[in-house]
């Protein structure tokens, strides 16, 4: 029986290159270059490696911009069958609630799904809360911040990092799995499959498809509103230019401050 | 299972009243940052003369309600099973929902640790509401009792303020290590109801089966820093830096990079998905000091850069800047340190 795996990717802007519009408050996306968010590269990565194993299928899903198709082409490249682009003016604006929403809607539309990858977080709205929002519209568990996912006997055995140590979990599908941000290298494209992803291409999906309202999506059904945005003032700092042979000047500066501490150690 | 719902505004947001705070627990204790949570809540219950609620998901649950308490909880109530002994996420978020339903807290704060930020969305959406991830400031509207949740946004460059009017509770993650953990009271007054609880099999549906602890080497508590990045170009790199380290009594920390190439381990790693710091002294040798490294250090007392690129941007988050190669500059930091340690001791033979 073929394992139907689900990744949720999403395109987002290059974090070296972001800017900030200081009048709409928010991402100034048209000077950026958009990029597969590495986390998500991460997690196709995990899928891609089970699926070199067993019989498995693997559906890409993101919401975002019509432009976003390159992202998902992207991941075909590498190896996933499929790709599903839900884009719509009715998903702008979304907070995590309504994109959790939408793709879970999307997900439950593909049919049977055993295992549901997503990244750790994105870099632009750094949540971490889309994935753990689809497993619960789905009403299935979830292993997140795993570093390394194994498909085995019927079972994912995830390794997640805590605070204080590695866990390692086993759960049987279906269920979500985020993947940590460099668990893993990807892979890169191969020209064969990129061929082959360019004439598959990738399927959109707008509102209409996923039979619920529009008003439950993007910026209508999203509780949370930014109110507003600040710069963070950092604490000014001199950078006091120091050479070399100036160092033991520094040392001295520091040990009279009480910055360190120069008592010649019990031995 | 919530279902293909959605956060419909909540009907009479004004019979919400209280803050709320999840206590995560490890090995039957509190965590760190949910008490910092406890502090943080106390404040905003506080400032709305509401009270604080603490809730407890676990097993023997006794000894972690009287430590919530002594910290400043008003009341605390609580699920216990042996089913709940491990944190699995949907048995957790289901109680955190039920007592949601009963409480009706206007405001819920989670840790933003890993366990806190796999549950805090799963309750969230089971209550049909936002939450605010990884905040660094919050406050409240004293008038109107809404939830001021300030989250850094763009690699830590600006603060946003986001705001959830119209759905309760008004949840937000905060950031480990920014808020305080408050002083110990004798705690009792504190009212408790911590109810044993037969978990829904259907809830139980992963296995816990094994845990690897990290070997005790814990970055947060040094008092001083000595961070290497890429520009150590080898690992031997750090075997220098750990001499420098040894020399000051302090410890070695390391860029994302530095870690990535297996140079040293991962509870080494500063930064936004490392561990956030602030010792007496942080020196960055060969860092470049992107976004995502400076916010992990930038609250250290004194930092000094040593980079051989004049226009690296950790110059301007330093307060010293070694505008040169790391193996001449280290050397001589510790030979300096030593020369001095020398004559000390000279001194104290003589006197
Ligand atoms: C989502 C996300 C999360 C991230 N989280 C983190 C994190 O937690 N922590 C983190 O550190 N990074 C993190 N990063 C990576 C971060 O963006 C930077 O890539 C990283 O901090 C750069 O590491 P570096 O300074 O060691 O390397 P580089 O940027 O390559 O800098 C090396 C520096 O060394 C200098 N140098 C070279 N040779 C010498 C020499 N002989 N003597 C002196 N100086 C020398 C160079 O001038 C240069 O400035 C994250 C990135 C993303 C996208
Ligand atoms: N618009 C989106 N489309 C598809 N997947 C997404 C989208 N937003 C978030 N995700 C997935 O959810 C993860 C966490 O995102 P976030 O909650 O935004 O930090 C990402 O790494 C993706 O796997």
């Amino acid at each position: 029986m073929t394992l139907e795996i689900v990744v949720m990717i999403k395109q987002v802007p290059d974090s070296q290159e972001v800017e900030i519009d200081p009048v709409t408050k928010t991402l100034n996306r048209m000077k950026a270059r958009n990029v597969l968010n590495v986390a998500d590269d991460n997690a196709l990565e995990a899928a891609l490696s089970i699926k070199d194993r067993v019989d498995a299928h693997i559906t890409i899903v993101s919401m975002g911009p019509p432009m976003a198709d390159e992202a998902i082409l992207e991941c075909m490249g590498k190896g996933a069958d499929r790709g599903v682009l839900l884009t719509d003016r009715a998903f702008a604006g979304a907070d995590t609630y309504p994109t959790g929403l939408a793709l879970a809607a999307a997900i439950t539309k593909l049919g049977k799904y055993d295992l549901i990858f997503a990244g750790e977080e994105t870099s632009d709205s750094s949540t971490g809360h889309v994935g753990p929002g689809v497993a619960e519209f789905l009403g299935i568990e979830q292993i997140t911040y795993t570093h390394s996912v194994e498909f085995e006997d019927g079972y994912v055995i995830g390794e997640r990092e805590l605070e204080d140590g590695v866990e390692i979990v086993r759960a049987k599908p279906p269920v979500v799995v985020t993947v940590l941000l460099g668990a893993n290298i990807p892979r890169r494209q191969t020209l064969r499959k990129k061929i082959d992803a360019i004439r598959k291409g990738v399927e959109t999906w707008t509102i209409q498809n996923l039979g619920i309202p529009a008003e439950w999506v993007g910026f209508k059904g999203s509780p949370t509103i930014v109110r507003s945005m600040k710069t963070i003032k950092e604490k000014e700092r001199a950078a006091k230019m120091v050479r070399v042979e100036e160092i033991g000047g520094l040392v001295r500066e520091l040990a009279g401050n009480g910055i360190i501490n120069v008592e010649a150690e019990e031995k | 299972m919530t279902g293909l719902i959605n956060a419909a505004p909540t009907e009479k947001p004004e019979e919400f009243r209280n803050v709320f705070v999840f206590l995560e627990t490890r090995h039957g204790a509190i965590v760190k940052s949910s008490l910092e949570m406890i502090g943080i809540g106390k404040e905003i219950a506080d400032k709305v003369g509401e009270k604080l609620v603490c809730l407890l998901v676990g097993d023997h649950l006794e000894p972690m309600a009287e430590e919530g308490a002594r910290y400043g909880c008003d009341k605390v109530v609580g699920a216990e099973s042996v089913d709940l002994e491990d944190f699995k996420t949907m048995p957790y978020a289901h109680y955190a929902a039920q007592f949601i339903t009963e409480e009706k807290p206007n405001i819920f704060l989670i840790a933003a640790t890993h366990n806190g930020r796999d549950l805090a969305s799963r309750i969230a959406v089971k209550s049909r509401t936002g939450v605010t991830a990884d905040c660094t400031v919050i406050d409240v509207d004293t008038k109107e009792r809404i939830l001021l949740a300030n989250r850094p946004v763009y690699g830590e460059s600006t603060l946003a303020e986001i705001l959830c009017k119209n759905h309760r509770p008004q949840m937000a993650t905060a950031r480990p290590g920014v808020f305080k953990v408050p002083d110990q009271l004798d705690g009792k007054n504190c009212e408790m109801d911590i109810r044993k609880v037969n978990v829904d099999p259907s809830l139980i549906r992963k296995e816990i089966v094994g845990f690897r602890p990290k070997e005790g080497f814990d970055i947060t508590s040094a008092g001083i820093i000595v961070s290497g990045g890429l520009g150590l170009g080898k690992k031997e790199g750090f075997t220098l830096l750990e001499s420098l380290a040894s020399e000051l009594g302090g410890v070695v920390g390391a860029s994302r990079p530095a870690v990535d190439v297996g140079w040293i381990e991962r509870d080494h790693q500063v930064g936004q998905t490392g561990r956030a710091v602030r010792p007496k002294l942080y020196i960055a040798a060969g860092i470049s000091g992107k976004a995502q490294h400076i916010v992990g250090m930038k609250q250290s007392d004194v930092i000094i850069a040593i980079n051989s690129d004049p226009d690296a941007e950790i110059a301007k988050y330093s307060d010293y800047f070694i505008n040169d190669d790391l193996y001449k500059a280290v050397p001589e930091f510790i030979e300096a340190i030593r020369k001095i340690k020398e004559k000390k001791k000279e001194m104290e033979v003589s006197a």
